[in-house]
C-alpha cells in the first residue's frame, strides 16, 4: 500500500491566529494525508527538531502575522544545517504575490495567498511530499 | 423552491404574516426603550450621538499609539479604543525572545507602568470613555496608575475592558494560566473596577473574538452567557451585592454579513440578559437589567481579496448595529485581512459611522424594526436557541473541568472548520472569493495600502531592555514577591498587588510569572527567562 503523505501544520512565534491552521488540518486529513498539529507559539528550532523526530514531508506554516518575515532566514538555514530537504510551506491572506516571489527566492517550496483554492493547495502539498524540495 | 436559511441555520420563509408573531405580548415581550425586557434598547435615545463612534487602535510603542488615538479624535471619533500587541496580549514583554520579533505589529506594546502614562499621555480620559482590548487585570491597573499619575480622580474613568477569561487560552490570546487564576484575575479587575473606578466597565463579556473563528451568532452568545453567569456567579459568592456590579456588565459582540440576524441576535441578547438578571439573579436595580451592548465588526467577513468591497460589508454591518441601538461601534476596517489598520482605513471606518449618523437619519427612531412579523419572529427563535444552548452547557457541570476537557474548544474548533467547509463549497457565498472572483494579477486597488507591513518596534524592545537594567531591584523584587503571596492565598484581590507591582517598577511579565509560579505553573512558559525572585 502506498504510504500517506504526512505533513507538519503550525504558526510561528506569537501569532495568535489559529483558525487557519485548523483549516489547513482539517483540509489535508480530508485529503488523507496525515497531519502532525504543532499548533501555536513555535519558534524555528522547535519546527525543526519536531520535522525530524516526525520524519514529515512538508512544514506547513499558517501566517497571520508578521512574524514569518523574521523567521524564514533561521529556519530555512537551521534546515540546512541539518541537512533536511523538507519542504517548507507557507500559507495565509496576508501573503500577497510579491511576499511570495520574495520567500521562494529564499528556497520556500510554496507559498499559498488568499486566492488558493483546496484543490490547488491539496494537489500542490501532495505533490511536494513526493518530490521534496528539490 | 430552494429553502433559505440564516448564517446561523435558522430557516427562512419568504414571507412573515401577523401569525408568525400572534403569540407576542408587547409589555412583556417587548416594552419600550428603557423599559423591562429592553428588548428594544436599554434607554430611549433622543437627538444626536446615537452611539459612540471609535475604531480600534494600537501599532507600536505606547506614543505611536498616543498620536495614533489623537489623530482619530482629530477626526472625529468620539470614544478612545486601543488593543495591545499579540505579546501583551499573551502577557509577555517586548523583550521577551518570543515577543521581540512581533513588538508592536498587531497592537501596541504595553510592559510597564510608564507604557500606560505614555499610551494616555495629553489624552482627555477623564471625559471620553476609554474602551481597552487588553488583559483585563494589567488594564484595569495600568489605567489606574496611569490615572492617578496623571492627576485624574479614577471614580471619573468611564470605558470598558474586554474579560473573557473562559476562552483565550486556547482560542484567541493564550497567558498560560491555570483556569482559576484566569477567572480570580477577571473577577479581581470586576471587583476592583467597582470599588475604584465605579463608572468604568470592566466586566466586558469581549463573543467578538470568539465569534470570529467562524462561529455563528447562537454559539457567540451562548458561551458568553455561560462565561457570564459563571462571573456572576464568582462575584456573588465573593459577597457582593447583583446591584454592586452588574451595571457594569456589557457585551462586545461580533456583527457579521446576515443583517437580519445581527440585529434579532442584540435584540435577543438584550431581553435575555434582563431577564436572567431579574429572574435568576435578583437584581433590583433597572441599570443591572439593561445591559449595554457594543460590536465590532467581523473581521472574519473581510476579504483579503478585492478589498475596497470591504468598505461595503462594513457599512452593512454598522447599518444592522446602528439600527439595533447598540451603545458602541468599531468598523473592521478594510485593510483587515492583511495587517492593523491603517491610517486610510481608520478614517474610511469613522466616516462609515459619521456618514451612517449624520446623513442618513437611522438612528432618529429608536428600534425601527419593533413589531415587524419577521424580526420578532427572528428575535424569539433567537433566543430561545441561546438560552438552549446555555442550558445544554450548562449541563456539562463544572465549568472548569469543561474548559480543560476541551468542551469549548471543540464547539469553537468545530465552527472554524464549518465555516472553511462553507467556504470552500460555496454555502456561504462571498464575493470576491467564491463567487464573481477575478485574476490576482487584476486585483490591484488599495493593494498599496494593504501591503504596507509594520516593522516590530525594536525601539520599545531597547527601551524596555534599558528600563530592566536602570531599576532599584530591591524595589521590584519586594513587590514581586508580594504579589506571589498574594496569588499564594486564595483571597486578596490582585490587581492592588499588580498595582504596587507597577509602581515599584515591575513588568507585566514580570508579575504574570510569579502568579503562574504560585499556580505551579512555570514562570516562563517557553522557558526562555528566568524568574527575578527564584522559586
Amino acid at each position: 500500500m502506498e504510504q500517506r503523505n504526512k505533513v507538519s501544520i503550525c504558526v510561528l512565534g506569537m501569532d495568535q491566529h489559529e483558525t487557519g491552521a485548523l483549516a489547513a488540518a482539517r483540509m489535508l486529513r480530508d485529503a488523507g494525508m496525515e497531519v502532525i498539529y504543532g499548533g501555536r507559539f513555535n519558534l524555528p528550532n522547535k519546527i525543526i527538531d519536531d520535522a525530524l523526530q516526525d520524519d514529515v514531508d512538508m512544514i506547513g506554516i499558517s501566517c497571520h502575522s508578521w512574524e514569518y518575515r523574521e523567521y524564514i532566514d533561521e529556519l530555512m538555514d537551521g534546515l540546512k544545517a541539518k541537512e533536511m530537504d523538507v519542504p517548507v510551506v507557507l500559507a495565509g491572506s496576508i501573503l500577497s504575490a510579491e511576499d511570495r516571489d520574495e520567500l521562494m527566492g529564499k528556497g520556500v517550496a510554496e507559498v499559498f495567498g488568499a486566492s488558493a483554492t483546496p484543490e490547488h493547495m491539496i494537489e500542490t502539498v501532495d505533490r511536494l511530499c513526493r518530490d521534496g524540495a528539490a | 423552491m430552494t429553502e433559505q436559511f440564516t448564517q446561523a441555520g435558522i430557516p427562512l420563509k419568504p414571507l412573515y404574516k401577523p401569525e408568525d408573531i400572534a403569540d407576542l405580548d408587547y409589555d412583556t415581550q417587548l416594552a419600550d426603550p428603557g423599559q423591562y425586557p429592553f428588548t428594544r434598547g436599554n434607554r430611549l435615545k433622543t437627538g444626536k450621538g446615537a452611539w459612540i463612534h471609535r475604531e480600534l487602535s494600537g501599532e507600536g510603542d505606547p506614543s505611536i499609539s498616543n498620536q495614533q488615538i489623537k489623530n482619530l479624535i482629530a477626526m472625529g471619533q468620539t470614544g478612545m479604543d486601543v488593543i495591545g500587541d499579540s505579546p501583551t496580549q499573551g502577557l509577555m514583554d517586548a523583550d521577551h525572545p518570543i515577543a521581540e520579533k512581533t513588538a508592536g505589529t498587531q497592537g501596541t506594546s504595553l510592559c510597564r507602568q510608564q507604557d500606560y502614562n505614555d499610551l494616555f499621555n495629553g489624552l482627555p480620559i477623564d471625559s471620553m470613555s476609554t474602551s481597552m482590548s487588553l488583559p483585563p487585570s494589567f488594564g484595569v491597573a495600568g489605567l489606574f496608575t496611569a490615572a492617578e499619575d496623571m492627576g485624574v480622580d479614577p471614580a471619573v474613568l468611564r470605558g470598558s475592558v474586554v474579560n473573557g477569561p473562559f476562552y483565550g487560552e486556547e482560542c484567541s490570546y493564550a497567558i498560560h494560566m491555570p483556569f482559576k487564576l484566569r477567572v480570580r484575575l477577571g473577577t479581581d479587575a470586576i471587583e476592583f473596577a467597582t470599588k475604584k473606578m465605579p463608572k468604568f466597565h470592566a466586566f466586558l463579556e469581549d463573543t467578538y473574538f470568539i465569534a470570529d473563528a467562524g462561529l455563528n451568532i447562537v454559539e457567540e452568545m451562548a458561551l458568553g452567557f455561560v462565561e457570564v453567569r459563571h462571573l456572576t456567579r464568582e462575584l456573588l459568592s465573593r459577597g457582593l451585592d447583583i446591584d454592586d456590579f452588574a451595571p457594569r456588565i456589557a457585551f462586545l459582540v461580533d456583527c457579521r454579513m446576515d443583517f437580519f440576524e445581527a440585529i434579532a441576535q442584540i435584540r435577543a441578547t438584550r431581553r435575555l440578559y434582563a431577564r436572567m438578571m431579574k429572574e435568576e439573579f435578583n437584581a433590583k436595580d433597572p441599570r443591572s437589567l439593561a445591559v449595554n451592548i457594543a460590536s465590532h465588526t467581523s473581521g472574519l467577513s473581510m476579504t483579503a481579496q478585492q478589498p475596497i468591497n470591504n468598505v461595503v460589508r462594513g457599512t452593512v454591518e454598522a447599518m444592522a448595529l446602528a439600527l439595533s441601538g447598540v451603545q458602541a461601534m468599531e468598523i473592521s476596517t478594510f485593510d483587515e485581512a492583511y495587517r492593523t489598520p491603517s491610517k486610510e482605513a481608520h478614517e474610511v471606518g469613522l466616516r462609515t459611522q459619521q456618514i451612517l449618523e449624520l446623513e442618513t437619519n437611522v438612528s432618529a427612531v429608536n428600534d425601527p424594526f419593533g413589531g415587524s412579523y419577521f424580526i420578532e419572529s427572528l428575535t424569539n427563535e433567537v433566543e430561545t436557541r441561546i438560552w438552549d444552548m446555555v442550558m445544554e452547557l450548562e449541563a456539562h457541570g463544572d465549568n472548569e473541568k469543561v474548559a480543560d476537557g476541551g468542551v469549548f474548544r471543540n464547539i469553537i474548533t468545530n465552527a472554524a472548520g464549518r465555516y472553511a467547509q462553507e467556504m470552500a463549497d460555496g454555502t456561504l457565498k462571498k464575493v470576491g472569493v467564491n463567487a464573481f472572483t477575478v485574476p490576482e494579477e487584476e486585483d490591484k486597488l488599495l493593494k498599496e495600502v494593504t501591503s504596507t507591513k509594520i516593522e516590530p518596534c525594536t525601539q520599545q524592545v531597547e527601551k524596555i531592555k534599558e528600563f530592566r537594567a536602570s531599576r532599584n531591584m530591591d524595589q521590584v523584587k519586594q513587590s514581586l514577591k508580594d504579589l506571589h503571596g498574594m496569588a499564594s492565598q486564595e483571597k486578596p484581590n490582585l490587581i492592588y498587588g499588580i498595582c504596587d507591582g507597577y509602581r515599584a517598577g515591575a513588568t507585566m511579565g514580570e508579575m504574570a510569572g510569579v502568579m503562574r509560579q504560585a499556580y505551579g505553573r512555570p514562570y516562563d512558559p517557553y522557558q526562555m527567562v528566568t524568574s527575578p525572585i527564584g522559586l
